[in-house]
Protein backbone atom coordinates (compact mmCIF):
# COMPACT_ATOMS: atom_id res chain seq x y z
CA UNK A 1 0.00 0.00 0.00
CA UNK A 2 1.05 3.44 -0.78
CA UNK A 3 1.28 6.56 1.29
CA UNK A 4 -1.76 8.88 0.47
CA UNK A 5 0.45 11.67 -0.46
CA UNK A 6 -1.47 13.99 -2.78
CA UNK A 7 -4.62 13.92 -0.34
CA UNK A 8 -1.79 14.96 2.67
CA UNK A 9 -0.45 17.58 1.25
CA UNK A 10 -4.32 19.25 0.02
CA UNK A 11 -5.68 18.70 3.41
CA UNK A 12 -2.86 20.41 4.73
CA UNK A 13 -2.58 23.56 2.73
CA UNK A 14 -6.41 23.85 2.13
CA UNK A 15 -6.64 23.88 6.60
CA UNK A 16 -3.81 25.74 6.66
CA UNK A 17 -3.60 24.33 10.49
CA UNK A 18 -2.21 21.41 11.28
CA UNK A 19 -4.11 18.19 9.95
CA UNK A 20 -4.28 14.80 11.02
CA UNK A 21 -4.18 11.95 8.31
CA UNK A 22 -3.95 8.79 7.85
CA UNK A 23 -1.16 7.00 6.43
CA UNK A 24 -3.01 4.04 4.79
CA UNK A 25 -0.98 1.17 4.91
CA UNK A 26 0.96 2.41 7.86
CA UNK A 27 -1.16 1.78 10.59
CA UNK A 28 -0.82 4.66 12.39
CA UNK A 29 -1.92 8.27 12.46
CA UNK A 30 0.51 10.80 10.46
CA UNK A 31 1.32 13.43 12.80
CA UNK A 32 -0.61 17.01 12.46
CA UNK A 33 1.24 19.23 9.85
CA UNK A 34 1.27 22.53 8.41
CA UNK A 35 2.96 24.16 6.18
CA UNK A 36 5.70 25.16 7.80
CA UNK A 37 6.83 21.82 8.55
CA UNK A 38 10.15 20.54 7.45
CA UNK A 39 9.23 17.73 4.48
CA UNK A 40 10.90 14.63 2.92
CA UNK A 41 10.43 11.91 0.21
CA UNK A 42 10.33 8.51 0.47
CA UNK A 43 12.07 6.73 -2.84
CA UNK A 44 10.87 2.84 -2.62
CA UNK A 45 12.70 1.04 -4.74
CA UNK A 46 10.78 -1.86 -4.78
CA UNK A 47 8.05 -0.27 -6.63
CA UNK A 48 9.79 1.71 -9.14
CA UNK A 49 10.09 -0.74 -12.53
CA UNK A 50 12.01 2.72 -14.32
CA UNK A 51 8.69 3.30 -16.17
CA UNK A 52 9.78 0.00 -18.69
CA UNK A 53 8.26 0.35 -22.03
CA UNK A 54 8.63 4.49 -21.76
CA UNK A 55 11.43 6.40 -23.72
CA UNK A 56 11.64 8.62 -20.08
CA UNK A 57 10.72 7.64 -16.80
CA UNK A 58 7.72 9.69 -15.71
CA UNK A 59 9.33 11.04 -12.81
CA UNK A 60 11.93 12.61 -15.28
CA UNK A 61 9.62 14.03 -17.95
CA UNK A 62 7.52 15.82 -15.36
CA UNK A 63 10.97 17.09 -13.79
CA UNK A 64 12.29 18.15 -17.13
CA UNK A 65 8.66 20.00 -17.52
CA UNK A 66 8.19 21.32 -14.45
CA UNK A 67 11.54 22.80 -14.36
CA UNK A 68 11.86 24.19 -18.21
CA UNK A 69 11.94 27.91 -17.53
CA UNK A 70 14.60 27.64 -15.21
CA UNK A 71 17.02 25.66 -17.38
CA UNK A 72 20.26 27.81 -18.72
CA UNK A 73 20.04 30.06 -22.16
CA UNK A 74 24.15 30.28 -22.17
CA UNK A 75 25.38 33.16 -24.19
CA UNK A 76 27.82 31.51 -27.15
CA UNK A 77 30.83 31.10 -27.81
CA UNK A 78 31.80 29.89 -24.11
CA UNK A 79 34.97 30.67 -23.07
CA UNK A 80 37.58 27.93 -21.68
CA UNK A 81 38.44 28.41 -17.62
CA UNK A 82 41.28 29.73 -18.58
CA UNK A 83 44.52 28.38 -18.26
CA UNK A 84 42.65 25.08 -18.10
CA UNK A 85 41.83 24.30 -22.18
CA UNK A 86 37.49 23.05 -20.91
CA UNK A 87 34.26 24.17 -19.98
CA UNK A 88 31.45 22.83 -19.12
CA UNK A 89 28.46 23.28 -21.62
CA UNK A 90 25.43 21.05 -21.64
CA UNK A 91 23.64 22.75 -23.81
CA UNK A 92 23.90 20.71 -26.82
CA UNK A 93 23.04 17.68 -24.99
CA UNK A 94 19.70 18.79 -23.54
CA UNK A 95 18.26 15.80 -24.65
CA UNK A 96 20.15 13.29 -21.90
CA UNK A 97 17.96 12.19 -19.49
CA UNK A 98 20.84 8.94 -18.66
CA UNK A 99 22.81 11.43 -16.37
CA UNK A 100 22.02 14.75 -13.94
CA UNK A 101 22.78 17.46 -15.90
CA UNK A 102 22.01 21.06 -16.18
CA UNK A 103 18.76 20.44 -18.50
CA UNK A 104 18.16 17.37 -16.08
CA UNK A 105 17.96 17.01 -12.66
CA UNK A 106 16.54 13.76 -12.00
CA UNK A 107 17.56 10.55 -13.85
CA UNK A 108 16.86 6.78 -13.13
CA UNK A 109 19.67 4.33 -12.64
CA UNK A 110 19.14 0.95 -14.35
CA UNK A 111 20.98 -1.50 -12.75
CA UNK A 112 21.45 -5.27 -12.57
CA UNK A 113 22.27 -6.24 -8.89
CA UNK A 114 23.59 -9.49 -7.86
CA UNK A 115 22.18 -10.19 -4.34
CA UNK A 116 22.32 -14.07 -2.96
CA UNK A 117 23.66 -15.29 -6.03
CA UNK A 118 20.48 -14.02 -8.12
CA UNK A 119 20.32 -10.98 -10.36
CA UNK A 120 17.72 -8.41 -9.39
CA UNK A 121 16.33 -5.57 -12.19
CA UNK A 122 16.54 -2.40 -9.88
CA UNK A 123 15.52 0.97 -10.84
CA UNK A 124 16.80 4.10 -9.06
CA UNK A 125 15.51 7.18 -8.89
CA UNK A 126 18.36 9.77 -8.21
CA UNK A 127 18.59 13.31 -7.59
CA UNK A 128 19.65 15.76 -4.43
CA UNK A 129 18.47 13.92 -1.52
CA UNK A 130 18.39 17.31 0.21
CA UNK A 131 20.74 17.38 3.47
CA UNK A 132 20.26 17.73 6.97
CA UNK A 133 23.82 19.84 7.35
CA UNK A 134 24.25 20.49 3.31
CA UNK A 135 27.99 20.62 2.91
CA UNK A 136 27.36 21.90 -0.42
CA UNK A 137 25.00 24.92 0.98
CA UNK A 138 27.54 25.50 4.27
CA UNK A 139 30.41 25.66 2.12
CA UNK A 140 28.97 27.87 -0.96
CA UNK A 141 31.99 30.61 -1.01
CA UNK A 142 28.93 33.38 -2.03
CA UNK A 143 26.37 31.73 0.58
CA UNK A 144 23.69 31.52 -2.78
CA UNK A 145 23.30 27.90 -1.76
CA UNK A 146 20.22 27.45 0.93
CA UNK A 147 18.62 25.15 3.12
CA UNK A 148 15.19 25.93 3.53
CA UNK A 149 13.48 25.59 7.02
CA UNK A 150 10.63 22.78 4.88
CA UNK A 151 13.92 20.84 4.05
CA UNK A 152 14.74 21.68 0.05
CA UNK A 153 18.53 22.76 -0.78
CA UNK A 154 17.97 25.55 -3.07
CA UNK A 155 20.84 27.47 -5.29
CA UNK A 156 20.14 30.52 -6.46
CA UNK A 157 20.71 30.84 -9.93
CA UNK A 158 21.36 34.70 -10.03
CA UNK A 159 24.54 34.61 -7.26
CA UNK A 160 26.34 31.30 -8.44
CA UNK A 161 29.23 31.79 -9.72
CA UNK A 162 30.25 28.29 -10.83
CA UNK A 163 33.16 27.25 -8.81
CA UNK A 164 31.82 24.03 -8.96
CA UNK A 165 32.82 23.53 -4.69
CA UNK A 166 29.10 22.61 -4.00
CA UNK A 167 29.55 19.64 -6.36
CA UNK A 168 33.26 18.69 -4.80
CA UNK A 169 31.61 18.90 -1.02
CA UNK A 170 28.82 16.75 -2.13
CA UNK A 171 29.22 12.76 -1.21
CA UNK A 172 27.19 12.10 -4.89
CA UNK A 173 28.23 15.30 -6.89
CA UNK A 174 24.60 15.90 -7.42
CA UNK A 175 25.00 19.61 -8.63
CA UNK A 176 25.86 20.14 -12.29
CA UNK A 177 27.02 23.14 -13.95
CA UNK A 178 26.90 25.23 -17.25
CA UNK A 179 29.41 27.71 -18.58
CA UNK A 180 28.46 30.60 -20.37
CA UNK A 181 25.67 32.01 -17.93
CA UNK A 182 25.33 33.46 -14.44
CA UNK A 183 27.11 36.44 -12.58
CA UNK A 184 30.74 35.65 -13.37
CA UNK A 185 30.41 37.07 -17.13
CA UNK A 186 29.91 40.10 -15.98
CA UNK A 187 32.76 40.28 -13.77
CA UNK A 188 36.20 39.09 -15.32
CA UNK A 189 35.20 35.20 -17.06
CA UNK A 190 38.13 34.66 -18.85
CA UNK A 191 39.86 34.03 -15.25
CA UNK A 192 37.35 33.83 -12.26
CA UNK A 193 33.93 31.46 -12.03
CA UNK A 194 32.38 28.98 -13.99
CA UNK A 195 28.86 29.36 -14.80
CA UNK A 196 25.93 28.38 -12.63
CA UNK A 197 25.20 25.07 -11.01
CA UNK A 198 22.15 23.44 -11.59
CA UNK A 199 19.92 20.54 -9.55
CA UNK A 200 16.43 19.79 -7.80
CA UNK A 201 15.60 21.96 -5.71
CA UNK A 202 12.60 19.84 -4.99
CA UNK A 203 9.70 22.02 -6.50
CA UNK A 204 10.15 24.57 -3.89
CA UNK A 205 8.05 26.59 -5.08
CA UNK A 206 5.57 23.90 -5.04
CA UNK A 207 6.14 23.07 -1.76
CA UNK A 208 5.88 26.50 -0.30
CA UNK A 209 2.52 26.23 -1.45
CA UNK A 210 1.52 22.99 0.43
CA UNK A 211 1.98 20.63 -2.94
CA UNK A 212 4.13 18.14 -3.62
CA UNK A 213 6.72 18.01 -6.16
CA UNK A 214 6.29 17.31 -10.08
CA UNK A 215 8.23 14.03 -9.44
CA UNK A 216 6.05 12.90 -7.23
CA UNK A 217 2.82 13.47 -8.38
CA UNK A 218 3.71 11.61 -11.88
CA UNK A 219 5.03 8.62 -10.42
CA UNK A 220 2.57 5.75 -11.75
CA UNK A 221 3.69 3.31 -9.06
CA UNK A 222 3.63 5.40 -6.10
CA UNK A 223 7.25 4.39 -5.49
CA UNK A 224 7.77 8.06 -4.80
CA UNK A 225 5.95 9.67 -1.28
CA UNK A 226 5.88 13.05 -0.09
CA UNK A 227 5.45 14.32 3.68
CA UNK A 228 6.43 16.07 7.11
CA UNK A 229 10.05 14.28 7.65
CA UNK A 230 9.00 12.63 11.12
CA UNK A 231 6.34 10.70 9.40
CA UNK A 232 8.58 9.16 6.59
CA UNK A 233 11.69 8.79 8.37
CA UNK A 234 9.29 6.28 11.17
CA UNK A 235 7.55 4.90 8.03
CA UNK A 236 10.80 4.07 6.75
CA UNK A 237 11.86 3.15 9.53
CA UNK A 238 9.38 0.75 9.92
CA UNK A 239 9.23 -0.77 6.32
CA UNK A 240 13.03 -2.03 7.16
CA UNK A 241 12.13 -3.51 10.34
CA UNK A 242 8.67 -5.22 8.95
CA UNK A 243 10.27 -6.23 5.55
CA UNK A 244 14.14 -6.81 6.85
CA UNK A 245 15.09 -4.30 4.36
CA UNK A 246 17.27 -1.55 4.08
CA UNK A 247 17.81 2.25 4.38
CA UNK A 248 19.85 4.75 2.62
CA UNK A 249 20.06 8.32 3.26
CA UNK A 250 18.86 8.28 7.46
CA UNK A 251 22.17 8.24 8.36
CA UNK A 252 24.20 8.92 4.86
CA UNK A 253 26.42 12.57 5.09
CA UNK A 254 24.77 13.39 8.49
CA UNK A 255 21.14 12.44 7.62
CA UNK A 256 19.22 13.90 4.91
CA UNK A 257 15.64 14.36 3.31
CA UNK A 258 15.49 11.47 1.22
CA UNK A 259 15.09 7.70 2.55
CA UNK A 260 15.18 5.12 -0.06
CA UNK A 261 13.86 1.65 0.57
CA UNK A 262 15.07 -1.53 -0.98
CA UNK A 263 15.05 -5.12 -0.16
CA UNK A 264 18.44 -5.41 -1.95
CA UNK A 265 21.52 -4.21 0.50
CA UNK A 266 22.35 -0.68 -0.50
CA UNK A 267 26.11 -2.03 -0.94
CA UNK A 268 25.13 -4.20 -3.60
CA UNK A 269 23.53 -1.46 -5.32
CA UNK A 270 26.75 0.70 -4.91
CA UNK A 271 28.63 -2.00 -6.85
CA UNK A 272 26.03 -2.26 -9.60
CA UNK A 273 26.47 1.77 -9.91
CA UNK A 274 30.44 1.69 -10.13
CA UNK A 275 30.46 -0.85 -12.40
CA UNK A 276 27.50 0.16 -14.70
CA UNK A 277 26.91 3.44 -14.48
CA UNK A 278 30.01 5.91 -13.38
CA UNK A 279 31.85 7.08 -16.10
CA UNK A 280 34.60 9.11 -14.65
CA UNK A 281 32.37 12.30 -15.61
CA UNK A 282 30.23 14.22 -12.38
CA UNK A 283 26.61 13.24 -12.68
CA UNK A 284 26.20 9.25 -12.23
CA UNK A 285 26.07 9.40 -8.29
CA UNK A 286 26.47 6.04 -6.51
CA UNK A 287 25.32 5.44 -3.30
CA UNK A 288 28.32 5.14 -0.32
CA UNK A 289 26.53 2.83 2.52
CA UNK A 290 27.11 5.45 5.40
CA UNK A 291 29.30 8.03 3.65
CA UNK A 292 30.34 11.06 6.08
CA UNK A 293 29.76 14.74 6.22
CA UNK A 294 33.28 16.35 5.15
CA UNK A 295 31.87 18.99 8.03
CA UNK A 296 32.08 16.50 11.05
CA UNK A 297 35.73 17.05 11.94
CA UNK A 298 35.50 20.51 11.32
CA UNK A 299 32.94 20.61 13.79
CA UNK A 300 34.56 18.99 16.21
CA UNK A 301 37.32 21.04 15.89
CA UNK A 302 35.58 24.67 16.52
CA UNK A 303 33.79 23.49 19.69
CA UNK A 304 37.88 23.61 20.64
CA UNK A 305 38.36 26.81 19.70
CA UNK A 306 36.48 28.51 22.05
CA UNK A 307 39.53 27.65 24.25
CA UNK A 308 41.36 29.80 22.50
CA UNK A 309 40.30 33.59 23.82
CA UNK A 310 40.78 32.07 26.96
CA UNK A 311 44.20 31.07 26.60
CA UNK A 312 44.84 34.66 25.30
CA UNK A 313 44.23 36.25 27.73
CA UNK A 314 45.74 34.20 30.56
CA UNK A 315 48.76 34.40 28.74
CA UNK A 316 48.70 38.23 28.30
CA UNK A 317 47.96 38.60 32.37
CA UNK A 318 50.78 35.81 32.94
CA UNK A 319 53.31 37.88 30.44
CA UNK A 320 52.71 41.36 32.20
CA UNK A 321 52.14 40.47 35.39
CA UNK A 322 56.37 39.09 35.09
CA UNK A 323 57.17 42.43 33.13
CA UNK A 324 55.66 44.29 36.23
CA UNK A 325 57.68 41.84 38.61
CA UNK A 326 60.59 42.53 36.69
CA UNK A 327 61.35 39.44 35.84
CA UNK A 328 60.83 39.94 32.46
CA UNK A 329 61.46 43.93 31.52
CA UNK A 330 62.69 44.19 27.88
CA UNK A 331 60.98 47.99 27.00
CA UNK A 332 62.09 50.98 28.20
CA UNK A 333 64.53 49.89 30.18
CA UNK A 334 67.54 51.05 28.74
CA UNK A 335 68.49 53.75 26.53
CA UNK B 1 75.71 53.52 18.07
CA UNK B 2 73.19 53.72 21.10
CA UNK B 3 69.38 51.75 20.71
CA UNK B 4 66.64 52.35 22.15
CA UNK B 5 64.05 49.26 22.98
CA UNK B 6 61.05 50.01 20.92
CA UNK B 7 59.00 46.56 20.95
CA UNK B 8 58.74 43.95 23.46
CA UNK B 9 58.61 40.91 23.46
CA UNK B 10 55.09 40.43 23.83
CA UNK B 11 54.60 42.78 21.11
CA UNK B 12 57.32 40.86 18.68
CA UNK B 13 55.61 37.83 19.31
CA UNK B 14 51.97 39.29 18.78
CA UNK B 15 53.62 40.89 15.47
CA UNK B 16 54.95 37.47 14.11
CA UNK B 17 51.98 35.23 15.38
CA UNK B 18 49.34 37.27 14.06
CA UNK B 19 51.75 37.27 10.73
CA UNK B 20 51.77 34.08 10.14
CA UNK B 21 48.44 33.09 11.00
CA UNK B 22 47.08 35.85 8.98
CA UNK B 23 49.15 34.45 6.02
CA UNK B 24 47.74 30.60 6.42
CA UNK B 25 44.26 32.52 6.91
CA UNK B 26 45.08 34.16 3.15
CA UNK B 27 46.32 30.95 1.63
CA UNK B 28 43.31 28.74 2.88
CA UNK B 29 40.79 31.55 2.73
CA UNK B 30 41.70 32.04 -0.50
CA UNK B 31 41.27 28.03 -1.17
CA UNK B 32 37.81 28.02 -0.28
CA UNK B 33 37.40 29.26 -3.42
CA UNK B 34 38.33 26.90 -6.16
CA UNK B 35 41.15 28.51 -7.51
CA UNK B 36 44.00 26.30 -6.39
CA UNK B 37 43.51 23.41 -9.30
CA UNK B 38 41.86 25.72 -11.40
CA UNK B 39 45.57 27.73 -11.32
CA UNK B 40 47.67 24.34 -11.23
CA UNK B 41 48.67 25.61 -7.80
CA UNK B 42 48.27 21.90 -6.59
CA UNK B 43 51.20 20.74 -8.95
CA UNK B 44 53.21 22.35 -7.24
CA UNK B 45 55.25 20.17 -5.29
CA UNK B 46 54.53 20.32 -1.51
CA UNK B 47 51.12 22.07 -2.22
CA UNK B 48 49.04 18.88 -3.54
CA UNK B 49 46.37 19.41 -0.66
CA UNK B 50 45.83 23.32 -1.45
CA UNK B 51 43.04 21.93 -3.51
CA UNK B 52 41.64 19.75 -1.21
CA UNK B 53 38.71 22.17 0.77
CA UNK B 54 38.80 19.53 3.40
CA UNK B 55 41.98 19.82 4.54
CA UNK B 56 42.16 23.88 3.90
CA UNK B 57 39.27 24.44 6.10
CA UNK B 58 40.84 22.31 8.96
CA UNK B 59 43.98 24.65 8.06
CA UNK B 60 41.95 27.58 8.38
CA UNK B 61 40.07 26.77 11.50
CA UNK B 62 43.69 26.02 13.73
CA UNK B 63 45.19 29.31 12.18
CA UNK B 64 41.52 31.04 12.93
CA UNK B 65 42.34 29.35 16.53
CA UNK B 66 45.92 30.72 16.48
CA UNK B 67 44.53 34.34 15.48
CA UNK B 68 42.33 34.66 17.90
CA UNK B 69 44.03 33.43 20.80
CA UNK B 70 47.00 35.79 19.76
CA UNK B 71 44.36 38.94 19.31
CA UNK B 72 43.19 38.19 23.05
CA UNK B 73 46.49 37.99 24.16
CA UNK B 74 47.81 41.43 22.62
CA UNK B 75 43.91 42.38 24.10
CA UNK B 76 44.88 41.80 27.45
CA UNK B 77 48.06 43.05 27.11
CA UNK B 78 47.21 46.50 26.02
CA UNK B 79 44.39 46.67 29.06
CA UNK B 80 47.20 45.31 31.03
CA UNK B 81 50.29 46.74 30.74
CA UNK B 82 48.24 50.17 30.02
CA UNK B 83 51.22 50.65 26.85
CA UNK B 84 48.55 51.96 24.39
CA UNK B 85 50.66 54.70 22.18
CA UNK B 86 49.53 52.88 19.39
CA UNK B 87 45.86 52.95 19.50
CA UNK B 88 44.39 56.15 17.60
CA UNK B 89 43.96 59.34 18.92
CA UNK B 90 42.01 63.10 18.22
CA UNK B 91 43.60 64.50 15.31
CA UNK B 92 45.21 61.16 13.76
CA UNK B 93 43.47 61.73 10.11
CA UNK B 94 44.48 65.25 9.98
CA UNK B 95 48.11 64.44 11.23
CA UNK B 96 48.19 61.98 8.92
CA UNK B 97 47.02 64.17 5.88
CA UNK B 98 50.23 66.43 6.88
CA UNK B 99 52.79 63.61 7.06
CA UNK B 100 51.35 62.15 3.55
CA UNK B 101 51.47 65.81 2.49
CA UNK B 102 55.39 66.01 3.98
CA UNK B 103 55.95 62.76 1.96
CA UNK B 104 55.50 64.42 -1.20
CA UNK B 105 57.71 67.65 -0.34
CA UNK B 106 54.53 69.69 0.22
CA UNK B 107 54.48 70.21 4.35
CA UNK B 108 57.08 69.91 6.86
CA UNK B 109 56.77 66.38 8.94
CA UNK B 110 55.28 66.62 12.25
CA UNK B 111 57.10 66.29 15.42
CA UNK B 112 55.92 62.08 16.33
CA UNK B 113 55.01 60.29 19.49
CA UNK B 114 56.39 56.79 19.90
CA UNK B 115 54.32 55.67 16.37
CA UNK B 116 53.02 58.26 13.81
CA UNK B 117 49.68 59.54 13.42
CA UNK B 118 49.53 57.02 10.03
CA UNK B 119 50.82 54.34 12.10
CA UNK B 120 47.89 54.67 14.84
CA UNK B 121 45.41 54.97 12.10
CA UNK B 122 46.87 52.00 10.39
CA UNK B 123 46.94 49.94 13.52
CA UNK B 124 43.02 50.87 13.88
CA UNK B 125 41.82 49.58 10.30
CA UNK B 126 43.89 46.28 10.66
CA UNK B 127 42.71 45.88 14.02
CA UNK B 128 39.08 46.56 13.37
CA UNK B 129 39.76 44.42 10.34
CA UNK B 130 40.88 41.48 12.17
CA UNK B 131 37.84 41.86 14.73
CA UNK B 132 35.27 42.11 12.50
CA UNK B 133 36.99 38.97 10.34
CA UNK B 134 37.09 37.15 14.23
CA UNK B 135 33.33 38.00 14.45
CA UNK B 136 32.02 37.17 10.84
CA UNK B 137 33.87 33.81 10.97
CA UNK B 138 32.72 32.38 14.06
CA UNK B 139 29.17 33.24 12.55
CA UNK B 140 30.49 30.87 9.53
CA UNK B 141 31.69 28.42 11.90
CA UNK B 142 28.83 28.37 13.89
CA UNK B 143 26.89 28.23 10.34
CA UNK B 144 28.56 24.71 9.13
CA UNK B 145 28.00 23.15 12.84
CA UNK B 146 25.16 19.80 12.30
CA UNK B 147 22.17 21.22 13.38
CA UNK B 148 23.04 25.03 13.74
CA UNK B 149 20.57 27.25 12.62
CA UNK B 150 21.59 30.25 11.78
CA UNK B 151 19.22 32.69 9.83
CA UNK B 152 19.91 32.72 5.62
CA UNK B 153 20.16 36.68 5.71
CA UNK B 154 23.02 36.75 9.46
CA UNK B 155 25.00 33.72 7.41
CA UNK B 156 24.62 35.93 4.05
CA UNK B 157 25.81 38.72 5.47
CA UNK B 158 28.44 37.59 7.53
CA UNK B 159 29.74 35.93 3.99
CA UNK B 160 29.55 38.96 2.63
CA UNK B 161 31.42 41.21 5.15
CA UNK B 162 34.05 38.56 5.31
CA UNK B 163 35.18 38.27 2.11
CA UNK B 164 35.17 42.44 2.04
CA UNK B 165 37.02 42.61 5.61
CA UNK B 166 39.70 40.09 3.54
CA UNK B 167 40.47 42.44 0.82
CA UNK B 168 40.69 45.39 3.69
CA UNK B 169 42.72 43.55 5.37
CA UNK B 170 44.81 42.62 2.73
CA UNK B 171 45.30 45.94 1.14
CA UNK B 172 46.20 47.17 4.83
CA UNK B 173 48.97 44.80 4.72
CA UNK B 174 50.21 45.72 1.12
CA UNK B 175 50.33 49.28 2.36
CA UNK B 176 51.99 48.32 5.78
CA UNK B 177 54.91 46.40 3.47
CA UNK B 178 54.78 48.92 1.09
CA UNK B 179 55.54 51.83 3.56
CA UNK B 180 59.34 50.27 3.57
CA UNK B 181 59.65 51.81 -0.13
CA UNK B 182 60.13 55.27 1.91
CA UNK B 183 63.29 54.95 3.02
CA UNK B 184 62.90 57.41 6.22
CA UNK B 185 60.86 54.33 7.81
CA UNK B 186 63.70 51.57 7.10
CA UNK B 187 65.36 52.16 10.44
CA UNK B 188 62.24 50.69 12.09
CA UNK B 189 62.63 47.43 10.54
CA UNK B 190 65.33 45.37 13.03
CA UNK B 191 62.98 46.54 15.83
CA UNK B 192 60.43 43.71 15.04
CA UNK B 193 62.78 41.41 15.11
CA UNK B 194 65.44 42.43 18.30
CA UNK B 195 63.05 45.14 19.60
CA UNK B 196 65.09 48.03 19.28
CA UNK B 197 66.10 50.95 17.19
CA UNK B 198 68.69 53.49 17.17
CA UNK B 199 68.46 56.18 19.81
CA UNK B 200 69.77 58.82 17.22
CA UNK B 201 67.06 57.66 14.91
CA UNK B 202 64.07 57.96 17.46
CA UNK B 203 65.84 61.60 18.35
CA UNK B 204 64.91 63.03 14.89
CA UNK B 205 62.03 60.66 14.15
CA UNK B 206 59.92 60.05 17.03
CA UNK B 207 60.81 63.29 19.12
CA UNK B 208 58.01 63.57 21.47
CA UNK B 209 58.83 59.49 22.43
CA UNK B 210 62.05 60.41 23.71
CA UNK B 211 61.48 63.73 25.70
CA UNK B 212 58.92 62.09 26.98
CA UNK B 213 61.10 58.89 28.29
CA UNK B 214 63.47 61.38 29.08
CA UNK B 215 61.30 63.69 31.59
CA UNK B 216 59.97 60.85 33.19
CA UNK B 217 63.69 59.41 34.01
Amino acid sequence: MSISRRNFIKRAAYSGIAATAVLSGVNKTAAAFNTTDEYATIIDVTKCDGCHGLDTPRCVSACRKKNQDKFPQPEKPIMDYWPQPKHEDWSDKQNLINRLTPYNWTYVQHLQVEHEGNIHQVHVPRRCLHCDNPPCSSLCPFGVNEKMPEGPVVINPDGCFGGAKCRDVCPWQIPQRQAGIGLYQEVVPKYAGGGVMYKCDLCYDLVQKGQEPACISACPNNAISFGPKKDMQSYAKNWVKDKGGYLYGDLENGGTSTYYLSLIPFNAIHDAIIEQEVDGKPGKPGMPVGVANILDKPAGMARSMLIAPFAGLLAAGLSVYKTMTGVDNDENSEA
Amino acid sequence: MMRIPRHSVQVRFTHWITALSIFALFFTGFGQMPIYKRYFIDQVPGLEWSSNYLVTLNVHYYAAMVLIFISFFYAGYLLLSKKTDILPRKGDFKESLIIFASLLGLAKEPENDKYLAEQRMAFAVTGLSIAGLIITGLIKILKNLPDAHIPLQISFWATQVHNILTVILLISIVVHLLAFLIKDNRPLFPSMFNGKISLDYARHRHSLWITRIEKDK
